[in-house]
């Protein structure tokens, strides 16, 4: 072969290779099928009683009806699911709850008043994650069989334990997990060992929503098909594929590249990135929680009100929301979530080291103090608690920032035993404010033998007999004046006593998608519909 | 060597392995155990009530002593039984055997290109040694040896998928094939072949070929540089001398003397480079989204998911084990000095 020849055999081979893997115009998802993206890190079973967090909620949202649901806009309003309606007693102690007619589950089998009392009673018995929410307001396994009852094939009655608003009741039905109905039929078919079916639905659906769980692969990906024996609507989407990707920006470039319809974990610099892409839109709703700056009064030093004042003033408000936490959170300073029943403007704190110090001088620290100051190492915690132990510098407060893992930093709060915090928490999920004051301020027992590691209240050794008593009057509370007067009462004492968990934003979530995609709401709840997604080509 | 002393030679090695693999098991006991982090706090999540806590505490048999617990895990690693996952509800060694055929897929496809690469460059880098396509060749392969595989990730993915959109994304297919194809081996390209799906087929070796050329292009690097100095070592013994001095041609001596006496040493690089592969594409893995061994490991490891990290852990020290065994029973059938 001559030098020249086979140069130009190199050239012909490169030519076809490259001509055959060019690019096929862009690679779009199909008219029928959503595919969305998030992490499934957090993702441990898709059983609705043992559920834990936020991203499993988004799937099992279009897999399982409850018997009312939270609206995604206006987000304290509740709308009928498989309950047509519902009356509460002239007591205030019952719920009666009608089913609709005629709606069946993705087996085939009917929604009967029977499945629905199965489910509670199964959430109790099970007592897992998410029996929690009902736990709170005195529901017991014991008394499960009382709270629940089925007099007929549609009507499911829905007693109370104890004195408690009805409203806030039907609310926590709203919520998936708790929420769900289940088909007893099929599961009970697939129980193994007495365990209410709980090894089969970690792994498979028994759902009445718009789709069903097809596959589930730990990690990988959620398969959903429509569920064509829904009662409601049927979906234009023949498919939802949830796919596993972990990274930020490999999410940001299959968005880009029409492989990714809705990409749900998206970091602020990728979508400040997207917000300017052709094709892309954003969304951002309120969501659960707040970030907040905690102290531990299991330290001593924080058992001075004066020292705890201190830190109000020594967090740039205005900054870290600017700064750090576009896209993640926005500016508030009350303990109730934005929008919520009873909720008062911010008390308008700002940044003021001189006035800091002259309260760490009263407390009888004129030199400042020493402390530490612990997040978890990812976005935005480690920005945000480097932002505080800068401005906390300024008002002589001198932090030693340590990062770690999730069992490092709240562990650490779990077993009382840290100093300063910037964490993310606070209820939320139920769209009243009394979850809000349960997730941070309730204690009714400040004992470490008590260890209720599930209300942060205890975690920061912050009890007050008081504020427990006043938020047990506004939950009991039906009448609606009374009730927000309570609130701004609760608000008021927080205020004046100086709670240790002081909130600087709320949480959001943001989320980017192909805008040819139509009727697309984010649930603030993560409970988002995606039923009624369509696609225009 | 006598009969005997083969097989007392047998017993201690078949002895050392017995010690390592035991070794292994407290170790990854050690592991399971030490680790901070809390697996009933992930099963229960951070809103659960003590009793919640407790009864999943209980259940996951916590309240033992430790040596109970390593006794017990031992009967049941015995048994064949490596407990149940925490994350997938199901038997630890059935999610390997279904994430593993993702990764040998991988580290299959990347070894050919690594070897294929790496060897034909260090011998050409010994036979060229201290001229231009040594030094070009050796900053070829410092390149492939440095370079973070996160970051080249990254960028490979920016030029061939989003700007040039020659090859796909993350994942082994696009995401809109998943499930049209029944797994039956869990080797997607094999499965979709077997379904008859040619788009399927296409779709996923157009996924394969991007993180394959460069988990290869990193173990090409350590291939290269084995192979060179192998190489040299052979060049400069007296036999290639007289081996040139009788008349073979150049050529001749480097692949049909030089090169046959290193293929032994080369199979056992290539097959420590492929364990390494086995378990060392965490990152490329979780860059491209790929669901196989790496990010079952890594996600176990967030999780503190005890059981599979535990199995992980022992299973690439088997792999390592099997490979030196391996590559020492090669040793034999082609070193005649060791027979």
């Amino acid at each position: 072969m001559t030098k020249l020849v086979r140069l130009r055999l190199i050239a012909t081979v490169s030519a076809a290779a490259l001509g055959l893997s060019a690019p096929v115009v862009l690679a779009e998802t199909p008219d029928d099928q959503l595919v969305v993206g998030f992490s499934m890190t957090n993702i441990l079973t898709l059983d609705p009683a043992a559920i834990t967090g936020k991203e499993t909620v988004q799937v099992l949202a279009n897999v399982y009806d409850g018997l009312v649901q939270l609206d995604p806009v206006n987000r304290t309003e509740v709308q009928p699911d498989l309950a047509e309606s519902w009356e509460v007693a002239p007591d205030a102690m019952s719920i009666t709850f009608t089913l609709r007619d005629g709606a069946e589950f993705a087996s085939g089998n009917p929604v009967r008043a029977e499945d629905v009392v199965w489910s509670f009673r199964r959430l109790l018995t099970l007592n897992l994650a998410q029996a929690s929410f009902l736990k709170t307001y005195g529901f017991t396994a014991e008394g499960a069989e009382q709270a629940f009852a089925a007099p007929d094939d549609r009507t499911v009655v829905v007693t109370l334990p104890q004195k408690i608003n009805p409203q806030l009741i039907i609310a926590t039905l709203g919520i998936v997990g708790p929420g769900s109905i289940i088909d007893s039929v099929l599961v009970t078919e697939n129980e193994v060992d007495g365990d209410l079916g709980a090894a089969w639905l970690a792994q498979n659906s028994a759902g009445s929503a718009a789709f069903t769980l097809q596959q589930w692969q730990s990690n990988n990906l959620a398969l959903l098909t429509r569920n064509d024996n829904f009662w409601g609507e049927p979906s234009t989407m023949r498919r939802i594929i949830w796919r596993h990707i972990p990274e930020s920006q490999s999410q940001r470039l299959q968005l880009d590249q029409h492989d990714l319809d809705i990409a749900f974990q998206l970091a602020p610099a990728d979508l400040a990135a997207l917000e300017t892409t052709e094709g892309v839109q954003i969304q951002t709703t309120p969501s659960a929680g707040f970030y907040y700056l905690a102290m531990s009064m299991a330290d001593e030093r924080f058992q001075n009100p004066k020292l705890r004042e201190a830190m109000r003033y020594l967090i740039d408000y205005q900054g870290v929301n600017n700064a750090i936490l576009p896209y993640f959170g926005e500016m508030h300073q009350r303990p109730i979530s934005g929008g919520f029943f009873g909720l008062l403007d911010d008390p308008g704190y700002t940044l003021d080291p001189e006035k800091a110090k002259a309260l760490l001088a009263e407390a009888g620290y004129p030199d400042g103090i020493d402390v530490t100051l612990r997040a978890l190492s990812d976005d935005p915690f480690l920005n945000l608690a480097t932002a505080m132990q800068g401005s906390l510098a300024q008002g002589g407060v001198r932090a030693e920032v340590i990062t770690g893992s999730g069992e490092q930093i709240y562990g650490a709060m779990r077993e009382r035993n840290f100093e300063m915090i910037v964490g993310r928490g606070g209820g939320g999920q139920l769209p009243d404010p009394d979850s809000n004051m349960r997730a941070l301020i309730y204690n009714p027992d400040n004992s470490d033998e008590a260890r209720l590691t599930n209300f942060q209240g205890w975690r920061t050794s912050f009890s007050d007999p008081e504020l427990n008593q006043m938020i047990d009057a506004a939950a009991a509370e039906a009448d609606d004046e009374v009730r927000r007067q309570l609130y701004a009462d609760i608000q008021n004492r927080i205020e004046e006593v100086v709670a240790p968990i002081i909130p600087f934003s709320e949480v959001v979530t943001s989320v980017a998608y192909r805008d040819d995609l139509n009727g697309f709401v984010l649930n603030p709840s993560w409970s988002t519909d995606l039923a009624t997604v369509t696609k225009t080509r | 060597m006598s009969p005997t002393s083969r097989m007392t030679g047998f017993a201690r090695q078949l002895g050392t392995i017995v010690i390592t693999l035991l070794g292994l098991l407290v170790l990854t006991f050690a592991i399971g155990r030490l680790m901070p982090a809390d697996p009933v706090r992930a099963i229960v999540g951070e809103e659960a009530t003590q009793d919640t806590y407790m009864q999943v505490y209980t259940q996951l048999g916590f309240d033992r002593p430790l040596p109970v617990q390593f006794l017990m895990y031992l009967r049941d690693v015995l048994t064949g039984d490596f407990g149940t996952s925490i994350r997938t509800g199901q038997p630890v060694i059935n999610d390997i055997m279904a994430v593993m055929p993702a990764t040998l897929e991988l580290a299959t496809l990347a070894i050919l290109i690594g070897a294929g690469l790496g060897i034909p460059l260090g011998v050409l880098a010994a036979v060229k040694k201290d001229r231009w396509p040594d030094h070009v060749i050796r900053i070829f392969s410092l390149m492939g040896h440095s370079m973070p595989i996160f970051w080249t990730g990254m960028i490979a993915l920016l030029i061939f998928y989003a700007a040039l959109g020659w090859v796909g994304g993350g994942g082994r297919i696009s995401d809109y094939y998943i499930g049209l194809v029944p797994p039956v081996t869990n080797f997607i390209v094999i499965d979709a072949m077997l379904a008859g799906e040619w788009d399927v087929v296409r779709s996923a070796l157009n996924h394969l070929i991007l993180p394959a050329s460069l988990l290869g292009y990193s173990s090409s690097a350590y291939i290269t540089r084995m192979t060179r100095s192998f190489m040299l070592d052979q060049i400069n013994q007296e036999y290639i001398t007289t081996a040139r001095v009788k008349g073979l041609s150049r050529r001749q001596t480097i692949w049909r003397h030089a090169f046959l006496n290193i293929r032994v040493q080369l199979v056992t690089i290539v097959a420590l480079a492929y364990g390494a592969l086995l378990e060392g594409a965490v990152l490329i893995e979780t860059v491209f989204s790929w669901p196989g061994f790496g990010q079952y490991l890594t996600s176990n490891l967030m999780t503190g998911d005890m059981n599979a990290v535990m199995t992980c852990v022992l299973l690439v020290g088997v792999i390592f084990i099997a490979l030196n065994l391996l590559s020492d029973v090669l040793y034999r059938v082609f070193d005649p000095r060791t027979r």
